[in-house]
């Protein structure tokens, strides 16, 4: 597929953070190499089927997932509640919603599944081994968390 | 009585967001309803009257879709308008909800502008 998934991350991201946080957000670039062990985080994971398939994971470290849900429902967080937990699993909800919104126009659909979310002191997140991936770092005045894009073709 | 909204969504945080954003768009709701999911919605409508709905569409259990599809069945809360605010934004599924009776549609992300648009006319 021809479209540019880099893009597809940064547009929806970024226009998440504009509509409904109104946090400065700064995109990087694609990373060269996979992510797959986290300490002190919470990742946010939503899966999709249809002419193609995947996932798509926010990975945040603590401190991002508490100013994220501070932002969004306008109370102060510490720890990793309820709350933070359902806002990361939105906060993938609304960036896949905004890619599948650019896949639509591609001419593919897909169908969106609920999200899952993950938090540890110490995790390891794998699987789709076959599918390809993109991985942007986005930075906040909190520090950095990353958006990942997995593909496949449906068996 | 003054006038009372039901946000349905499996998410508790786009459950506050829908309501802190209503009450900064200016709307004038005495109470503000909530429901997990479509089938928690159903059986909250048996005892409680609202003037108005706000519904996501991807949801476990008892999606949007599948709300609308009950609701307009029953003769009670039949003519309760629904406003679906999801991260769907394909021509189909909406749709599909237009014509199972939604009365707009409200795109995630959204500003409460976006909601005073929508929803001001229907109040």
């Amino acid at each position: 597929m021809d479209l540019d998934l880099q893009k597809q991350i940064i547009d929806s991201t970024q226009a998440v953070f504009d509509t409904m946080l109104m946090m400065p957000l700064t995109a990087g670039i694609s990373l060269s190499e996979k992510v797959y062990d986290f300490k002190n985080s919470i990742s946010g994971m939503l899966g999709f089927a249809g002419e193609i398939q995947g996932m798509l994971t926010i990975h945040c470290p603590q401190e991002i997932a508490f100013a994220i849900t501070s932002a969004l429902i306008g109370i102060d967080v510490d720890e990793v509640d309820a709350d933070v937990k359902d806002t990361i699993g939105e906060m993938a909800n609304m960036i896949l919603g905004g890619i599948k919104d650019g896949f639509t126009e591609f001419g593919v659909q897909i169908n969106l599944a609920v999200p899952t979310v993950l938090a540890g002191r110490s995790y390891r997140v794998s699987g789709m081994d076959d599918a390809t991936w993109t991985t942007v770092p986005f930075y906040l005045d909190e520090g950095e968390f990353l958006v990942e894009l997995k593909l496949k073709a449906p068996k | 009585m003054g006038k009372r909204v039901l946000v349905i969504d499996d998410s508790s945080t786009m459950r506050k967001i829908v309501s802190r954003s209503l009450r900064q768009a200016g709307l004038d709701f005495d109470e503000i309803l909530e429901a997990g999911d479509g089938q928690e919605a159903l059986t909250l409508l048996e005892s409680q009257s609202v003037d108005l709905i706000l519904s996501d569409i991807n949801m476990p259990n008892m999606d949007g879709i599948e709300f609308l599809r009950q609701k307009k069945e029953i003769a009670g809360i039949a003519g309760i308008p629904v406003v679906m605010i999801t991260t769907e934004g394909g021509s189909d599924i909406i749709g599909e909800a237009k014509a199972l009776g939604a009365a707009g549609n409200i795109k995630k992300p959204f500003t409460p502008d976006k909601i005073e648009e929508v929803i001001g006319g229907l109040i």
